[in-house]
């Protein structure tokens, strides 16, 4: 048994193309990407070193900051969203729907599988103004509300709003499928009793089936975090990160710094930033959940 | 009694007030679908004349043969579909060899090699991104389809290994070694013993990854730029270049083309859709 | 026996992935056998590649184009179709061994492709490239080739349109020409004659006060004055540019670009604000950001806006048969006086459009030839089949002209000085800035003095 399961030659073939290619296109790269970062202009044209100039940039770049700034509200509002909506959904669904409950799962979850650059395409038209009013506009010019009709997508305050709310859309779905797993494994019996002992609803999802379903709530919170930090594709693909950078958020910053501004370095610091707020925010909403635990 | 026939009428009050919301949930969430096939049926003149919201009169197929030729569609399918398949293809033998390897065999990094490949679960593709476009730009290999299916293969690694592994530990060690007791060598217990067991993890992570791949933008965006070699996602970020904004009809045509396949794939697989996509998350 | 071909397959082709991402061609044969479908593309492509550099060696090697049109391209300027003619004439004419690749990039991404191929030495023979700021660092980068030598070389330098050799060397800031143009453009506005007599305007605004005026006129007829593809951004950066060059003179852009005088001066601003006035009037119709120019420039077509700044160009739209104005039913005017302004009614604004460059370090005796002969028929060629001026001499002008095509004919012969456009000689990150604000300040979201100081404020930090 040994011997078969521990044939070197076996282990090699198994593991060595998977780890070289995982470690040539992945982790080197990113290693790589710090040693960019001390170096201004763009390999081939213009390439020196400029020590510590990208480091400081970072701090005075204000376009860095609104980029940032963006980037926060987005997290903060979609992962509320998916969050809360996602898990209002999950309890909707285990306590209240009788019938057709593997039907209305799969239409629920389905946005979640669709292209974003499909999603983008069809909300552009839901949210279009000029030459015709798309589906929002119209439904809000023909129920008398024509005074809220608007560009949706062209103008700050709404953009990010616009956004947001797509993205929930094409989401939500996954995070009432979890949420609804996790209620499913809640034992009936807990329910009961605390029914029995009267509790009313909210005290019984409050002090009996959130700390149950705490764990995977933490899984969806950084889940939705890291998401939510690399906001990309659905922006570009909605708004391009405009209106006057409204929607542009860190990962687009440093895309158009790369590759429309030639400056690879500063672009690969702020990668790494994308990078950093992942692993920590993902570190401290783990350690938030211990320390309410103990 | 006439408590009772109170309440029964507030329970179906209650009841009606629920089925309308939860009625409302799904058609929040499949309406804009089908707003778009609609859409996609008619005719110019229809979107000028009505409203938005107002349903095909006809059905107006000449859109989808527009999307098809004059907006590319086909060749954007085809490069799609061939990327997509040709990285599953690997995505999948490394996969399998690999956490097997990992889970059951026996030698001495294997801890090490584990954590190794877990980590990159965290890092987020625009990192690797512009060090890999100068890695590939070096190597002459920018806007070829053989660097996206590389990136495709080596930025699955991580999360596809969690997942079959999964499924790999949950075999039990007594069938392997009565496999081996039988003369089984090592590729053998692999190729007939283990994949026949775990099928159905490799079919749920070829489905989502199939759904990953299908709908990457960003590594597409990044290292094609030749029409040629353009896929559906990419394609479609740019198409209303073509089209103007104002030829609604292909432009849900074209989104349609692209999403109905997801569609059908979906309403098939549907349950392992959702089981792999899950998993990544409850299992974490 | 089975079992170990299963294993050796797997060998196989898990190499085979390996040598694809090597992208190595001596070691390809080995794999040859293993890789069916997976390297199969990889196999094409190394073909293509090993088919070319055979060819080099003989007599005529086959000539690399980059172009951002597409081969057919019959829609906006053509130029996919006039360049493919060219190379098909010129088989057919000079060289039958002449062969070429064709290959199409969209505008997104031609400056990335471009720049890749630059830094990895591999620049097709002939590309096309923006004018401007990115080809001076080519040029400066000795990547490009010399036209004006070349072409006096082979003495066919005189086959360029005058007007537009000055043009570029203004453009890149040089004596000679590093690129070849493509089109020749003025830009103003053009207007539907059927809407203006509607609300009773009898001629084409000369000044900008009238212009306004008969945007009242127009609106209170229950008519959108303009459309503007303001979602693209350079559409609604060009009217700023309009405004700005009819007030403070046609080369404030250049001033600017030299630090002689702020992006945030009074000028500016008054020019900004000048645009976002006009959108809170409500001429450019509601959510005119959300709008692309193709889009806006139809609506003019079919009488649903009645202005539109918009350059030559749009004559191939005007020309087509599908054009709902029809033949005469689109005038033009030029951009209209500013009270007071030191632009004269005879400076268009011009560009060149997307401009040819030539490969230095590739550019032969093949090259040579083929350089010649589109240059000396690409001018008549497109002027014949496409009703265009491409910025060449044209010897034989059609009998049976467009009404379009001899309008801007005509506008052309009045040029007495010109101005480039919003962006021309701003840097990435301005350019950038310039464009992306400009939805802002449409929408009153910012106000014209913080536009204009953004980008002075970008203007410092990156100069």
């Amino acid at each position: 048994m040994k011997k078969v399961l521990g044939n070197k030659k076996a282990i090699a073939l198994y593991m060595v193309p998977g780890l070289l290619l995982y470690t040539c296109f992945l982790i080197v790269p990113v290693i790589w990407s710090f040693y960019y970062t001390v170096f201004d202009g763009s390999p081939g044209i213009k390439w020196q070193f400029c020590g510590l100039d990208n480091y400081i940039k970072l701090f005075t770049d204000k376009q860095f900051m609104q980029a940032l700034i963006v980037n926060c509200k987005y997290i903060v509002i979609v992962m509320t969203g998916q969050i809360l909506l996602g898990l209002a959904m999950a309890l909707m669904f285990h306590f209240w729907l009788r019938h057709c409950k593997s039907l209305v799962r799969t239409i629920v979850f389905f946005p979640v599988v669709l292209p974003v650059v499909a999603v983008a395409q069809l909300f552009t038209k839901i949210y279009e103004v000029q030459p015709y009013y798309g589906l929002l506009n119209s439904v809000l010019a023909n129920i008398g509300l024509e005074k809220h009709v608007q560009a949706w997508l062209g103008q700050k305050s709404t953009a990010l709003g616009s956004l947001s709310a797509m993205d929930i859309w094409t989401s939500i779905g996954f995070y009432a499928i979890i949420f609804y797993g996790a209620l499913l494994d809640v034992s009936q019996d807990v329910v009961e009793a605390a029914r029995i002992d009267g509790a009313r609803s909210f005290q019984l999802f409050r002090y009996i089936l959130l700390p149950l379903i705490r764990p995977i709530m933490v899984v969806c919170l950084v889940f939705s975090f890291t998401g939510t930090v690399k906001m990309f594709d659905s922006a570009l693909a909605l708004t391009g990160g405009g209106p006057s950078g409204a929607t542009k958020s860190l990962s687009l910053y440093m895309y158009s710094v790369a590759f429309t501004y030639s400056k690879v370095g500063y672009a690969s610091i702020i990668a790494i930033v994308v990078f950093l707020i992942c692993v920590v925010g993902s570190f401290f909403i783990k350690k938030l959940d211990r320390d309410v635990t103990c | 009694m006439n408590a009772n026939n109170h309440l029964k009428i507030k329970k179906k009050i209650k009841r009606f007030f629920i089925t309308l919301l939860i009625l409302f949930v799904v058609f929040v969430d499949i309406y804009p679908l089908f707003w778009m096939i609609t859409a996609s049926l008619k005719q110019p003149s229809e979107f000028v004349t009505k409203a938005a919201y107002a349903l095909n009169s006809g059905f107006y197929f000449q859109n989808y043969i527009d999307a098809w030729t004059k907006g590319n569609m086909s060749l954007f399918f085809r490069n799609s579909l061939m990327n997509t398949c040709v990285s599953i293809v690997f995505i999948t033998m490394i996969t399998v060899t690999m956490s097997f390897a990992l889970v059951k065999m026996d030698w001495k990094l294997r801890k090490i090699a584990d954590q190794y490949i877990a980590f990159g679960i965290m890092v987020p593709f625009t990192t690797a991104m512009i060090p890999l476009f100068q890695i590939f730009s070096k190597m002459h290999l920018i806007d070829t389809r053989t660097c996206l299916i590389l990136i495709y293969v080596s930025t699955s690694v991580s999360f596809s290994v969690f997942l079959t592994s999964g499924y790999m530990r949950s075999l039990s060690d007594e069938i392997l070694e009565a496999a081996v007791i039988d003369g089984c060598g090592i590729h053998g217990l692999l190729f007939r013993i283990v994949i026949p067991l775990i099928k159905n993890a490799i079919i749920t992570n070829v489905v989502i990854q199939f759904f990953f791949k299908w709908n990457d933008l960003l590594a597409a965006m990044t290292f094609v730029s030749s029409k040629r070699l353009k896929t559906v996602q990419t394609g479609l970020l740019y198409f209303t270049d073509e089209f103007g904004t104002k030829n609604w009809g292909a432009i849900f045509a074209s989104v349609s083309i692209c999403v109905i396949p997801m569609l059908i794939m979906y309403l098939f697989l549907n349950k392992r859709v959702i089981e792999g996509m899950t998993a990544g998350a409850t299992k974490g | 026996m089975k079992k170990k071909s299963v294993s050796v397959l797997l060998c196989i082709s898990m190499i085979a992935v390996m040598l694809a991402g090597c992208g190595n061609s001596a070691a390809a044969p080995e794999a040859a056998p293993a890789e069916k479908t997976e390297t199969a593309v990889e196999a094409t492509a190394d073909t293509a590649e090993a088919t070319e550099e055979t060819a080099a060696s003989a007599e005529s090697r086959t000539i690399k184009i980059l172009s951002m049109w597409p081969e057919d391209d019959a829609a906006t300027t053509a130029n996919g179709s006039i360049i493919t003619a060219m190379c098909e004439q010129y088989k057919a004419e000079v060289d039958p061994n002449f062969t070429w690749e064709f290959e199409y990039v969209d505008s997104d991404n031609l400056k990335t492709k471009v720049q890749t191929l630059a830094a990895s030495d591999d620049l097709p023979d002939i590309f096309a490239y923006d004018a401007g700021t990115p080809l001076v660092d080519l040029i400066d980068a000795d990547l490009v080739l010399d036209v004006t030598k070349a072409l006096t070389d082979e003495g066919v330098y005189d086959k360029l349109d005058n007007g537009a050799t000055t043009y570029l060397a203004a453009l890149t800031g040089t004596e000679d020409i590093y690129d070849l143009p493509l089109g020749l453009n003025i830009e103003g506005f053009w207007y539907n004659k059927a809407l203006f007599e509607q609300a009773g305007i009898k001629e084409a605004p000369a000044t900008w006060d009238e212009m306004l005026a008969d945007a009242d006129k127009l609106l209170a007829a229950g008519i959108q004055p303009f459309a503007t593809g303001a979602g693209d951004s350079w559409p609604a950066t060009r009217l700023i540019h309009a405004y700005a060059i009819r007030s403070m003179g046609k080369d404030c852009m250049q001033a600017a670009a030299d630090g002689t005088e702020a992006y945030n001066s009074a000028g500016f601003v008054e020019a900004a604000q000048t645009i976002q006035d006009m959108n809170q009037k409500g001429y450019f119709g509601v959510g005119a950001t959300t709008v692309d120019q193709n889009t806006a420039a139809d609506m003019v077509l079919a009488g649903e806006a009645a202005m539109i700044y918009n350059g030559s160009w749009y004559t191939s739209a005007l020309n087509a048969d599908t054009n709902p104005a029809g033949a005469d039913g689109i005038g033009f005017f030029n951009i209209p006086t500013v009270a007071g302004g030191k632009g004269a009614a005879t400076e268009y604004a011009m560009n060149c459009g997307t401009i040819l460059c030539m490969n230095k370090s590739s550019y032969d005796d093949t090259m040579a030839a083929f350089l010649k002969y589109f240059v000396s028929n690409v001018g008549d060629y497109s002027m014949n089949n496409f009703g265009a001026l491409k910025g060449y001499v044209i010897e034989n002008y059609p009998a049976d002209m467009s009404n379009y095509t001899k309008l801007v004919a005509e506008e052309m012969e009045k040029v007495t000085g010109s101005a480039n456009w919003f962006e021309a000689l701003m840097n990435g990150e301005l350019s950038t800035i310039a464009q992306e604000n400009v939805q802002s300040l449409m929408n009153g979201d910012m106000t014209a003095q913080e536009y204009c100081d953004a980008m002075q404020e970008c203007y410092e930090a990156t100069r």
